[in-house]
């Protein structure tokens, strides 16, 4: 009677993706438990199915896991160690061509470079900075400016200078381990985006939960 | 004599990176880099932007501060505007979201349905407005 009881560890994470309509615990979940029997079992059970030929998500509740779980296996202590509701993504694995990939890159990497090329114009044209170097060197050597002075060529090796340390890399090369300021921005983006969809699904009703 | 030109690459050199810092961390944390590698699927190639980003940056400095000429003709000058155009747009309107422009109107005007309506109507005005700029000489 003391330790007849199995427990199920569950973990999950936030946004899965899956390639087949059929979804089993085992594509969205890790699950850790003695009996070794009965996770083979539940790995292939399956928990929802998505209409075919056709990009889907859903949001899932946790409870309708353990639900489904014990379904299978009602004495069964669940415990949940990963997310409460999680985002299953169904798309059929066909990679677009990679031309395709390379002209969005290449159209997006246009539009930084430009973007950025033409902000720091901007920037400079706006503060006249042609201007204020003049004054600057006027009141430094007395001197009227040329327009090519040691500030204009110390400023510049200072914005190169600038960049690199803020974006923490060139090329392949890091300077330090740290993520770069676009890959934090990146998660950031990503995690807004999966809590707008849980958000609003649980709002809609949507969600896939045990008492709807 | 030597002594000034010392301050000066200093101020310069100070200067320019502060600058950059300024602007490349707006640039960043208004998501406009973020935003384009999630549109178009390319989050791998984070790493890439930021390259281009910075080459931008660097070049567009130089551009600027030395005045130097690019013999791009027409076509390059076309490929520029078009370029520039995208990204001041998805600036402007990464501007007005961080700032949370659109959730306090329209949770005070409670409107709810037909948001994709007022995002065109948006972007038509933005359009009307950058044309009437140029072509009155403004």
């Amino acid at each position: 009677m003391k330790s007849e009881k199995n427990t199920l560890y569950i973990k999950g994470g936030r946004n899965t993706e899956v390639t087949a309509p059929d979804v089993t615990l085992g594509d969205i979940l890790s699950m850790e438990c003695t009996d070794k029997l009965m996770l083979a079992k539940l790995r292939t059970r399956r928990i929802l199915r998505f209409p075919k030929k056709k990009k889907g998500r859903r949001v899932l509740s946790v409870l309708e896991i353990i639900s489904c779980i014990h379904e299978e296996f009602p004495d069964l202590d669940v415990r949940n160690l990963g997310e409460t509701d999680m985002l299953i993504t169904y798309e059929e694995q066909k990679t677009p061509p990679r031309i395709w990939h390379l002209i969005k890159t290449a159209f997006a990497a246009a539009a930084v470079f430009f973007g950025a090329a033409f902000s720091i114009m901007a920037f400079n044209n706006d503060v006249d900075v042609t201007k204020l170097f003049g004054q600057i060197y006027e009141l430094a050597t007395g001197y009227e400016s040329g327009g090519f002075t040691v500030l204009e060529v110390s400023y510049s090796v200072g914005v190169a200078a600038g960049i690199l340390i803020f974006f923490n890399h060139f090329g392949k090369k890091r300077f330090t381990v740290d993520p770069t300021p676009m890959e934090v921005q990146m998660r950031l983006y990503e995690n807004d985006i999966q809590t707008t969809l849980v958000e609003n699904a649980d709002r809609k009703g949507e969600e896939i939960d045990v008492d709807p | 004599m030597w002594i000034r030109e010392i301050l000066l690459a200093i101020a310069g050199l100070s200067a320019g990176v502060a600058v950059a810092g300024g602007l490349f961390s707006f640039i960043v944390e208004l998501g406009v880099i973020a935003d384009f590698a999630d549109r178009t699927h390319t989050g791998d190639k984070v790493c890439f932007y930021e390259d281009c980003a910075a080459l931008g940056g660097i070049l567009g400095n130089l551009v600027t501060v030395f005045h130097t000429g690019i013999p791009a003709g027409l076509p390059g000058l076309a490929v520029f505007g078009i370029f520039t155009g995208i990204f001041v747009g998805c600036w402007a309107m990464a501007l007005a979201e961080i700032l949370n422009v659109f959730p306090v109107f329209m949770r005070r005007a409670r409107i709810t349905r037909y948001l994709s309506l007022f995002i065109v109507c948006l972007a038509a005005g933005k359009g009307l407005g950058a044309c009437l700029f140029f072509f009155r000489g403004w």
